[in-house]
């Protein structure tokens, strides 16, 4: 792996805990999906994103207040992981640059970034505004920020974040929240996978030792 | 398993110079118990260069020191310090945990210095799993079966549990470790030795000795007076097995009150987790039958247990509430 310049994120499964309820809802109204939701946020999240996608078309007028109106509900809902802040600073004095790169409106995650102090760690913010969703954002915050693909990671708690990073050359990092659904995933080939949000500064800071230590 | 190079250097500076040219291709060879099956094992960080150092004088050693220490060559066998009558008079505890190492057979064969600066069992590690400490990312640990050889005290990347019992038994005794680098002696105390998972030479290791460094020897202090000392080990059959958990626990009393206390759990950390408010709590108390209570209220607080290691925790007290049922006795 090549020593990494900077980390995407998605706020959800990586940075928050998000209520899957909302998420649920717009898939029931917007795109007409029946079925309970999901136990977990991020798994909600993803089977929107894939309807997002399979529609083609990007949410316009009376839609899209919808779709707002039902994510600020999930972002009102979400409860930011306590280890974010302390890690996006100590990403910052290494050099690290942090971006969001996230399917959820831009309204939402600037509510996000300004309910939970975000702003003054990250780099840039990249949303489903900037294009799409899934790997949209991910290819707009790379050419935005001139970031090299395999320079960057991507943190995912879902097969489809594992699939999407990959897609755009990102090395997808598996967030192992819950042991047996990350056992499951961990079959999916991602670059790397961490227990929580912590270890990723001594995984950038591995990366880049074993790199000075081959050049040597 | 791959082919190897097997140097025997005569004396410690030559061992480094060959260390130094190799960088982190080579490796320590001293009792084999441990990096011969790394080999065996395929490990990503198992060396190609060997480096012999049996044949070295003055690593395979037990002696008093002027000051009524004891120095232990790092190349010396855990069979010799289990029948060493020096270490026995002085440091009895040490003795008894060195005991439980292993079986005979392999103590008869491990060294000093290969158990501290032994490799994690991890199963995922010695299964060719591609984890952190085999040229891979990921702990498999953390999320598969973790009972036994996992940490439970949190991690760094890594989660498997430091596996050595002589490390846990000399922290009490306040040794310090001896290394030779290409810049000269550096001395560290056990804890600073094995300090769980690092960073070193760009691998994930639980000990701080660099690629071109070598343990030469552990220098224990002379014994305090009034100091009564134990170590206990729990593991899941009576003799080859690494502790599931372990205490080696020291008291300096005055009559019946605690001057001072060390604590130090073994098999359920990266590294020897030495237990310092446990060590608080008991200082200046009675040592009294229901002392063990007491101490376990107050022990292992930031413990944080993987999905099926939580009865780590359970062990760990239990064994500080019998050690001071021992000492008591």
């Amino acid at each position: 792996m090549k020593t990494i310049d900077g980390l995407l994120l998605d706020p959800v499964g990586c940075l928050a805990e998000f209520p899957p309820g909302p998420f649920h809802e717009i898939a029931v109204r917007l795109f007409g999906r029946k079925g309970k939701a999901s136990a977990s946020g991020s798994r909600s999240y993803w089977h929107l994103l894939n309807l997002m996608e399979a529609a083609e078309i990007p949410l316009k007028g009376e839609r899209r207040k919808i779709a707002e109106a039902l994510e600020a509900e999930a972002v009102a809902g979400a409860s930011i992981y306590e280890d974010v802040l302390p890690v996006l600073a100590e990403l910052r004095t290494m050099g690290i640059r942090p971006f969001i790169a996230s399917s959820l409106s831009r309204t939402s995650i600037t509510t996000l970034v300004q309910r939970c102090s975000l702003g003054e760690f990250l780099s840039g913010v990249w949303t489903r505004d900037d294009g799409g969703v899934k790997i949209a954002p991910l290819l707009a915050a790379l050419g935005g920020a001139s970031l090299p693909a395999d320079q960057a990671m991507y943190l995912t708690d879902t097969v489809e974040g594992i699939k999407v990073a990959r897609s755009a050359g990102v090395h997808p990092i598996l967030m192992m929240n819950d042991p047996d659904e990350a056992r499951r995933l961990a079959t999916h080939n991602p670059a790397g996978g961490v227990v929580s949000l912590h270890e990723i500064p001594d995984f950038i800071r591995l990366i880049a030792a074993q790199n000075k230590s081959r050049a040597e | 398993m791959k082919k190897i190079s097997i140097y025997r250097p005569s004396t410690v500076d030559e061992a480094i110079q060959i260390l130094s040219q190799h960088g982190s291709e080579a490796g320590v060879y001293a009792g084999g118990t441990d990096l011969l099956i790394r080999l065996k094992n395929r490990l990503h960080q198992a060396p190609t260069y060997l480096v012999d150092i049996k044949k070295i004088d003055h690593l395979r050693f037990i002696q008093e020191d002027a000051q009524g220490g004891v120095e232990i060559g790092a190349a010396t066998k855990l069979a010799e310090l289990a029948d060493s009558r020096l270490l026995q008079d002085k440091y009895p505890m040490l003795v008894e945990a060195v005991n439980k190492i292993s079986s005979p057979e392999l103590r008869n064969a491990s060294t000093l210095g290969g158990d501290l600066l032994q490799e994690v069992w991890c199963q995922y590690l010695r299964g060719g799993y591609s984890c952190w400490r085999n040229g891979g990312y990921l702990c498999y640990g953390a999320i598969g079966d973790n009972s036994y050889y996992h940490s439970a005290m949190g991690g760094r990347l890594c989660y498997a549990v430091y596996p050595g019992d002589a490390a846990t038994a000399l922290i009490p005794f306040d040794a310090r470790a001896k290394l030779a680098t290409p810049q000269g002696v550096k001395e560290l105390s056990i804890e600073q030795l094995v300090p769980g998972d690092m960073l070193v030479d760009g691998r994930i290791q639980s000990h701080v000795v660099r690629f071109n460094e070598i343990l030469t020897s552990v220098v224990i202090p002379p014994p305090k007076p009034g100091v009564r000392a134990s170590f206990e080990k729990l593991r899941p059959r009576g003799v080859w097995d690494f502790a599931m958990a372990s205490l080696a626990i020291s008291l300096q009393l005055r009559d019946k009150t605690i001057d001072d206390a060390r604590v130090v759990f073994g098999g359920i950390a990266g590294k020897p987790y030495r237990e310092t408010s446990v060590e608080t709590f008991l200082k200046g108390k009675t040592l009294s039958a229901d002392l063990g209570e007491q101490a376990i209220s107050v022990a292992l607080a930031n413990a944080a247990p993987l999905k099926y290691n939580a009865t780590k925790i359970g062990m760990a007290k239990g064994l500080l509430a019998s050690g001071l049922a021992r000492l008591n006795a």
